[in-house]
């Protein structure tokens, strides 16, 4: 502010000679009086101006013309031109270019000078650069050299004045001394030495107030120190404290008696133990040296190694991780996920009750009939065996040509139909169990086929056995291209579906319509060698299980829905939950993955209990029960609730490890199957028997 | 505790003692409990011949220590211990092994004849001694279940039950040894299991595969048949059809045993894990037992209102029909390591049964006794199947092994003598 005050002076006076000058070339009547009114008005103004353009950090480079229209611009009552602060293109159209003080029109020069006439000015006159262009006039004017003068040294932030010293010495005229003439005589106000009443009303409030408490004279002390202990709150046993940071450095091992001079014999090595130490690396040797045996003291050599060992001493020292180990104090069992009690499970099978003997050759293959009173099993032994379940009888045995490699019971409770696979033949075999109208009503029902017009030509060879077969029971013969591996009804009982393996070839799955005696190929082309397939029990799915991937087909839509990722290197069994939303696959390296539909293409699940290869895998049609057969000769049968609730996941818990198949060839259990109404599992084994668990 | 004050009582006037209590080892055990007793009659009765004695603390056969005993019974040894003594039950005597050609599914014997029914599809008669009489062939399938209906003199009515759905009833005359299939009872839907002829002998109820019971009459008269055609009766060698009177169904698995308590009350057991009670009048199930497990077969005795009933899971149970609390289950009969495929009450005896298993074994039990049965008849080689008590008191089983074996059992020696 200082500095605008004096820049304010500078320019006032500076501008006082401008005025001046203007003076004497009488544009102003009445010197005395309105220069010094206007110097003040000058004074004044500009102060403000340029304390604001200052504080608007203007810069302070003024052009020429800028100060002067500054200066003009901020005169509002310009004496030669009184229009005032307008644009002055407005009278671009007149001669005139506003009027005077008198109302008279000021005339635009004459001749406007163009382009041609500024360059002949700008080359030719001498005193161009000091001519400015008076926008409200119209007129150039010349300005002298005083007025360049200020001109430069306002541009160099200078005062306006040359005379001005701006480094007087002050006067203090408020000071200690008492001078003689002080610079007021005014005698003292009375007011200065009575009491005022004002004061004493508001002192008189403040007092009242204090007396009554609705305020306090002093805020009372802060007690709460400034400064505190660090340290002092710090657990003093904290694993983190400061000076329990402390990692000694490994102690070295004391002196044994390996590295005597004179070792017992039994720390001497032999000639073996010698060769051995030889042999392997510095790294591995449990002994840096070689223990040995002087005489005396005195004969020991110096200790070649010495150096080496001081060398790896301190590198050890140098090297040792100075880590504290963070130990968490977790209780092992706190880590396993609360599962609840197998006992409060049940029920679920638990012990062997009943063996099923008879075949002499491995079984591949059990399947229960939809009652529950029937058992049939397909063997190596080439022959297909009907069992009691409740007493273990085998009440019909059949032979067929060839090692049975998988039965299926028809899961239709009307029709009592078997379906039996071996080497390329598939036979349906109606065993004459159960219900005679059934068996009857079955025999009709296939008997009643009628032979189609146009025979279309079918991959598949349908047959109808005579003689000893028919007695049997077998009622058709299927005879495939190749080794039908596995066969699966659908749950209706009209369809059945035939594996045959082949790597990447089209014809690996047939579907046949039994009563139409129909077959289809559904699949043009196959990925991989299917292991097995499976008709969903409720929708029109299809499942297909190749060596790691399980595909789920829409077969009315005829479409790929789901490709279900196992994360194992073999799939060998798979099962469908009969709520139809969980899969269940056993693989060949010992996992067993549940997958639900819902949640995801990979496993929900992936349980690794078994030892060896898993052969089987079965769900149970009411109880929350699955159960899986291995090599190992164990099956395992885990609780798996389903919950109709979709947000909740599937309940898994291994319940209990079922043992009593011998393993014979490195095999074991070969297939489990549940029985359709109590929760008892049935496994058919390598060693020729099938064991029922209850 | 080395002594402790013990008071011997029995019911048997034979052999009653002083009322005082004595002071004997707590660590004796049956037989030295028995030298006491016998030393006392001795001392009593000059000419007295050593008897064994069996003794029941508080209702429960000694089957340890006196000590160990009251220890796991928890009973107070600072009191006068009241020991009841009773003669001790002989071993059942094997009779006769009665060989068949396959798997013996049912017996019953009555006074005279026992009835097999076998695997071969056959039904067989027998006498007491092992004697094969007549066979009876018929059915087309292994028959599941044999009964004796009623015997007029020399001619008896026998019914078999079969897999192939059928029931037959069957004329027998003893004296010409002639079988005649008066009818064939058509209904089932599935194999039926068994069968069971009400007190009255002229109904009988069968139970089947198909979850259904049926209760058919058992009458036949003579003067029926006279009226047919001739060449009907030719050509119907099973003899005319019959049907059912009445059918129960209710249960939701199969019916795997039924038996009449009394001429109105029906009752069967069931796969379903259930035991339900029937009206015979009706037809109206009136009351429902439910278990754990399968059941394989039930038997009701008269004499103690008790059901026993064996099942898949190595039990013997005991049940009360009439109970309407929640106890259901009185006892379990534990020592089987098998399915226990028939139980059979003792028809004399209220405290006793057999019970045959798929363990090979025959246990002879008494319900005092819970933990081990009186006897084991470990005569089979393969599983029992089905097992009897006939009122002579002959206990029959038979099984897998092709086997019948019978016992002669008389529960005392001196009712043997008797």
């Amino acid at each position: 502010v200082g500095i605008n005050e004096q820049w304010g002076n500078g320019m006032g006076e500076g501008l006082s000679e401008f005025i001046r000058a203007q003076m004497k070339m009488g544009l102003l009547s009445d010197p005395r009086s309105r220069v010094q009114e206007t110097l003040l008005w000058y004074q004044a103004s500009l102060h403000i101006t340029f304390s604001l353009s200052l504080s608007l950090s203007l810069s302070l480079s003024l052009s020429l013309s800028l100060s002067l229209s500054l200066s003009l611009a901020f005169c509002s009552q310009d004496i030669r031109n009184t229009v005032g602060n307008i644009p002055m293109e407005w009278y671009k159209d007149y001669p005139h270019i506003g009027y005077d003080l008198d109302g008279k029109k000021i005339f635009k020069p004459i001749r406007n000078k163009d382009e041609l006439d500024e360059f002949l000015d700008k080359m030719e006159n001498p005193d161009y650069w000091r001519t400015i262009h008076d926008k409200m006039t119209g007129t150039d004017v010349c300005l002298s050299d005083e007025q360049v003068d200020l001109v430069h040294r306002l541009q160099q932030g200078k005062f306006g004045d040359v005379n001005f010293n701006e480094y007087e010495p002050a006067i203090d005229f408020f000071s200690n001394e008492v001078m003689i003439h002080p610079v007021t005589n005014r005698p003292a106000d009375k007011r200065s030495f009575i009491p005022s009443l004002i004061e004493k009303e508001k002192v008189g409030k403040l007092v009242h107030a204090i007396k009554m408490g609705w305020i306090k004279p002093r805020r009372p002390k802060e007690t709460a120190p400034q400064y505190y202990d660090l340290w002092a709150k710090e657990d003093p046993n904290a694993i983190l404290g400061r000076h329990k940071m402390h990692i000694p450095a490994p102690k070295m091992r004391l002196p044994g008696h390996e590295e005597s001079y004179n070792p017992p014999p039994e720390y001497l090595l032999t000639d073996e133990e010698r060769q051995v130490w030889e042999q392997q690396d510095p790294d591995e040797r449990k002994l840096s040296f070689l223990p040995q045996k002087y005489l005396s003291l005195r004969a020991v050599p110096a200790f070649s190694r010495f150096i080496q060992e001081r060398f790896e001493r301190c590198l050890d020292l140098y090297l040792c991780p100075r880590q504290r180990k963070m130990r968490v104090n977790v209780n092992p069992e706190d880590l396993i996920p609360k599962l609840p009690r197998p006992r409060d499970l049940q029920p679920f099978p638990t012990l062997q009750s009943l063996v099923y003997h008879g075949h002499s050759s491995l079984i591949r293959s059990i399947s229960i009939s939809p009652s529950g009173q029937w058992l049939v099993s397909g063997s190596d032994d080439c022959t297909v065996r009907f069992w009691e379940v409740c007493t273990t009888r085998c009440l019909k045995t059949m032979e067929v040509g060839g090692p049975v490699k998988s039965v299926a019971w028809n899961p239709a409770p009307s029709i009592s139909l078997v379906a039996v696979s071996y080497g390329e033949n598939v036979i349906l075999v109606n065993p004459g169990l159960g219900d005679r109208l059934i068996c009857s009503a079955t025999d009709q029902l296939i008997s009643s086929y009628e032979e189609p017009e146009e025979v279309k030509d079918q991959q598949v060879q349908w047959a109808v056995p005579e003689g000893k077969a028919q007695e049997q029971g077998q009622r058709l013969i299927l005879t495939h291209p190749k080794a039908v591996k596995q066969v699966s009804w659908h749950g209706r009982g009209d369809y059945l579906a035939c594996v045959m393996p082949d790597d990447g070839s089209s014809l690996q799955v047939v579907i046949h319509q039994v009563s139409r005696r129909r077959t289809q190929n559904p699949f043009h082309r196959n990925k991989g060698a299917v292991q097995c397939v499976s008709f969903h029990p409720s929708r029109p799915y299809f499942l297909v299980a190749t060596q790691r991937y399980v595909r789920v087909y829409n077969l009315i839509k005829q479409e790929l829905t789901k490709k279900l990722m196992a994360n194992c290197k073999w799939i060998s069994s798979m099962a469908v939950h009969p709520g139809g939303d969980n899969v269940i696959c056993g693989s060949y390296d010992c996992r067993l993955a549940w997958f639900d539909l819902d949640l995801s293409t990979k496993p929900y699940k992936v349980l690794r209990h078994h030892k060896k290869a898993l052969r089987g895998v079965a769900y149970h049609k009411h109880y929350p029960l699955f159960a899986s057969g291995s090599d190992d000769g164990t099956v395992i049968v885990c609780h798996g609730m389903v919950y109709n609730d979709l947000l909740q996941n599937p309940l898994i818990v291994p319940v209990k490890v079922l043992k009593g198949h011998i393993i014979t060839h490195d095999l074991g259990v070969l297939d489990v199957a549940f029985h359709p109404t109590q929760p008892w599992v049935f496994s058919s084994g390598a060693d020729g028997t099938v064991r029922l668990f209850t | 505790m080395s002594q402790l004050q013990a008071r011997f009582f029995t019911d048997n006037k034979k052999y009653v003692i002083d009322d005082v209590p004595f002071s004997i080892p707590a660590v004796s055990e049956i037989t030295d409990l028995s030298n006491v007793i016998n030393k006392l009659l001795e001392g009593k009765n000059g000419d007295h011949k050593h008897v064994e004695f069996d003794f029941l603390v508080q209702g429960q056969f000694l089957r340890s220590s006196l000590a160990t005993h009251l220890e796991t019974e928890n009973i107070s040894t600072e009191e006068v211990v009241e020991i009841e003594y009773v003669e001790k039950y002989t071993a059942p005597q094997p009779e006769e092994c009665i060989m068949h050609d396959d798997w013996i599914s049912s017996v019953e014997a009555d006074s005279e004849w026992i009835l097999t029914g076998s695997y071969d599809k056959t039904a067989r008669i027998w006498s007491l001694e092992g004697k094969a009489v007549a066979t009876v062939a018929g059915h087309t399938d292994v028959v599941k279940g044999v009964a004796w209906v009623k015997r007029d003199g020399l001619s008896s009515l026998l019914l078999t039950a079969s897999l192939d759905q059928t029931v037959l009833l069957w004329e027998w005359s003893s004296e010409r040894n002639k079988l005649r299939a008066r009818h064939c009872c058509r209904g089932h839907a599935g194999s039926v299991d068994t069968i069971s002829v009400d007190p009255t002998r002229s109904k009988f109820c069968s139970g089947s595969w198909d979850k259904m019971l049926k209760i058919w009459s058992a009458d036949y008269s003579r003067s029926e048949e006279s009226n047919r055609p001739r060449k009907k009766q030719k050509t119907e060698q099973l003899g005319p059809t019959r049907t059912p009177l009445m059918t129960l169904s209710g249960h939701t698995e199969a019916v795997s045993s039924v038996l009449w308590m009394d001429t109105e009350e029906l009752c069967s057991a069931s796969w379903d894990h259930t035991i339900r009670l029937w009206d015979a009048e009706t037809g109206s199930q009136k009351n429902m037992l439910t278990g754990s497990k399968v059941f394989n077969c039930i038997s009701y005795s008269p004499l103690c209102h008790r059901l026993a009933t064996g099942s898949t899971d190595r039990h013997v149970r005991l049940w009360d029909p009439r109970s309407k609390d929640g106890s259901l289950v009185l006892l379990s009969l534990t020592s089987h390591t098998g399915w226990v495929t028939a139980v059979r009450w003792s028809p004399s005896h209220e405290q006793q049964l057999i019970s045959g298993s798929l363990d090979n074994l025959v246990k002879l039990w008494d319900t005092r006794s819970c933990k081990a049965p009186l006897y084991d008849l470990a005569a089979h080689e393969d599983k029992v199947l089905c097992a009897d008590w006939t009122d002579c008191g002959l206990i029959l089983s038979g099984g897998a092994d092709n086997k019948l074996y019978t016992y002669r059992y008389s529960a005392c020696l001196s009712d043997a003598g008797a």
